[in-house]
């Protein structure tokens, strides 16, 4: 008897260091967030008077979070209109061209595919100047559209958020490729070949067959890409520079700055407005994603 | 309908450094209309690079394939009018079995969706699987996967059905169903089949006949029974039949097959064909050794049972002639399985002379096979 009671003892203990290391690493990461929630609902002088991670009574306001909103819809809005094309279409092309490197057989694939890789290790820092350079002398978007721009009431700003959706398009397609190649890889080689002999073409094959087998790891590369794409800052300072176009990243750095005192309540709660959207994507794709990662 | 012919068919695959590997080596065989061939080999030795070039998956380096008397090389799969069942089954995960089966029709007919729907339920309900129209590939057991694959190929209503080793992923007992059920669903459509297996039980069982293949070299064309009787080779009567043959290297001394371990006389009838050769391989089936408790004759020879292999009916019998080794040398003879034999036990076995075959042994070309008296006869009734 005395001998299980020792057992359950030393497992009682171990049981409880685990949960006390649990428990610590609940608080470490969870501490800097709910410091910052907690601190977007404070008003800057309750700010000054409480400790971050504590809620303030007294100076409870939802002033900084309707701020925040206020300032940021129309670059919300550029983002969106940015991100969610580019995020596609980096997905759409990335899964067309490795089903055109994998599941069809032609000579000298192996040698673009190379490129495709290598495209994954091409840092943004190294394209900054060349890619300034393409949008504003060789590929003036803003001088060719100027109709569209004109019509549509958008402004030449907007030249900037379309070069930069490109951008972000051509970015993306590499990585994509890499990440729909290994998916199409375990896609049965025979089952292909019985849809050719149903005189289904290259096309309809993708269309019929390729496609909607992908739907996982479309999940897991929108997830990923919309994540890139709009936490992104540096291409679009370079590409779009301040003005109307401007995305939501750029214009989170300059929230809250304007006053005598660096306003850190609207800071929190502007970066949760411009993380928003891409935690709304994890949880509407986040079953899908599972599967592909798994797949 | 139509009649297949494979005319010199030859592929030869190009490695990435040049290297050039015959897959397939000038082959000839004609597939009458209505016909079941079976394709047989060992795995590596070309018969599904065959079937895939009839199939229009694998480009055809030399020869001439004619479906119907014309020319279909360069024709695309899906206008060879043949339907392929593959050993993966290759099904469509995502598609219901209804879909699935009217794929190929949608794909490569204009036939209206009404007309399509009521093949595919034709087809279906031919195979029994009527009530899984809507279920997916994953639902379905390996046997009823089966199903779908072949009805999606009956639908097409092809003149040639290609199989690729459909029944390798059944259970044993599953393969044998479907293996008479095969038959008799190709007997009833009466579609030229092509069947690749490596199985030699599928190809005696299956086939009107069996084209056996070795190393992309067409070895022989003939009736399973034909196969089973008059091998034209050694590798031929070796890969056809279960257990295999016995082989022995032998001299010839006079009119004596001298072995290792034994010396078998021959008539003047079988000197004959022998002619002027001194070496050869002698070969005997295990199921012509008869098993006698004396030597009394000439073709009669002592041995000692080595091992016993009971399989029910039956009973495989490793004999030897010298117990004594540790690893001897031993051959297999086989015996109703009611007869109660033990390892260790000594035992005759008596060759009738009008049951061995005789190969040169450099080109395996068989030089005289077991008399056909008896066998001929059967042939016929195939």
């Amino acid at each position: 008897m005395t001998d299980t009671k020792l057992a359950d003892d030393g497992l009682s203990l171990n049981r409880i260091g685990l949960y006390a290391v649990l428990l610590g690493l609940v608080v470490f990461y969870l501490l800097p967030l709910e410091a910052g929630i907690v601190t977007s609902f404070k008003s800057i002088r309750a700010y000054g008077q409480t400790a971050p991670f504590l809620p303030a009574v007294d100076g409870f306001t939802l002033a900084q979070w309707s701020s925040a909103v206020d300032q940021l819809s129309g670059s919300l809005f550029n983002s969106v209109l940015m991100a969610v094309p580019a995020t596609v279409f980096s997905a759409l092309f990335g899964s067309m061209a490795a089903y055109g490197l994998t599941n069809i057989d032609w000579r000298g694939q192996v040698g673009i595919y190379v490129l495709f890789v290598a495209g994954i290790f091409v840092p943004y820092q190294a394209v900054l100047v060349p890619l300034k350079r393409f949008w504003s002398q060789w590929v003036p978007l803003h001088i060719w559209l100027e109709p569209v721009w004109y019509l549509t009431g958008l402004g030449t700003d907007y030249a900037g958020l379309l070069a930069l959706t490109i951008t972000h398009i051509a970015y993306g397609i590499p990585i994509c490729t890499l990440l729909f190649r290994s998916y199409y890889k375990s896609v049965s080689d025979e089952m292909v070949e019985a849809a050719r002999l149903d005189g289904a073409s290259i096309r309809r094959i993708y269309r019929r067959i390729i496609l909607p087998l992908s739907i996982p790891m479309f999940a897991v590369t929108l997830i990923y890409q919309f994540t890139q794409i709009w936490n992104d800052l540096l291409f679009a300072l370079i590409i779009v520079g301040p003005g109307d176009a401007s995305v939501i990243t750029q214009s989170l750095i300059g929230i809250g700055q304007s006053e005598s005192v660096t306003n850190f309540p609207l800071q929190m709660a502007a970066a949760f407005v411009t993380a928003l959207p891409t935690l709304l994507v994890y949880i509407f794709f986040g079953e899908q994603f599972a599967k592909g990662v798994t797949a | 309908m139509a009649e297949l012919e494979l005319d010199g068919l030859t592929k030869v695959f190009v490695e990435d450094d040049g290297n050039e590997i015959v897959a397939v080596d000038d082959i000839d065989v004609t597939v009458a209309d209505g016909e079941f061939l079976v394709l047989v080999g060992p795995s590596g030795c070309g018969k599904s690079t065959t079937l895939r070039m009839i199939a229009g998956l694998e480009s055809i380096t030399a020869g001439e394939l004619r479906l119907g008397g014309r020319r279909i090389n360069e024709r695309k799969p899906a206008e060879r009018n043949t339907a392929m069942v593959f050993q993966s089954y290759a099904l469509y995960p995502h598609m219901t079995v209804k879909q699935n089966m009217s794929f190929g029709l949608e794909e490569s007919t204009d036939m209206p969706a009404a007309e399509i729907a009521e093949t595919v339920i034709e087809a279906a309900e031919m195979m029994g699987i009527g009530d899984l129209l809507d279920r997916k590939p994953g639902e379905l057991s390996g046997g009823q996967q089966q199903r779908v694959a072949l009805g999606r190929a009956i639908v097409r209503d092809p003149e040639v059905f290609l199989m690729d080793e459909p029944l390798s992923n059944l259970d044993a007992k599953l393969r044998s169903k479907m293996r008479t059920e095969l038959q008799r669903l190709q007997d009833d459509l009466g579609v030229t089949t092509i069947y690749v297996t490596h199985d030699q039980t599928e190809a005696m069982t299956m086939g009107d006949r069996i084209a056996v293949l070795d190393d992309g070299m067409l070895q022989q064309v003939g009736t399973p029974l034909e196969c089973y009787h008059e091998p034209a080779n050694r590798f031929v009567a070796d890969f056809i039949g279960e257990p295999s043959m016995n082989f022995f290297e032998v001299e010839v001394q006079g009119d004596r097959l001298l072995a290792d371990d034994f010396a078998y006389p021959l008539s003047n009838e079988t000197l004959s064909t022998v002619g002027d050769r001194t070496e050869l391989t002698l070969g005997i089936r295990p199921e012509d050794i008869e098993l006698r408790t004396e030597a009394t004759g000439p073709h009669d020879f002592e041995t000692v049972v080595d091992v016993v292999e009971p399989t029910g009916d039956e009973n495989n019998l490793y004999l030897t002639f010298d117990p004594d080794a540790s690893e001897p040398d031993t051959f297999i003879a086989t015996t109703g399985g009611m007869n109660r034999i033990e390892a260790g036990q000594p035992l005759v076995a008596h060759v009738p002379e009008d049951a061995i075959h005789l190969f040169d042994p450099d080109t395996g070309r068989a030089v005289k096979n077991r008399s056909l008296d008896d066998a001929e006869t059967l042939g016929r009734a195939v």
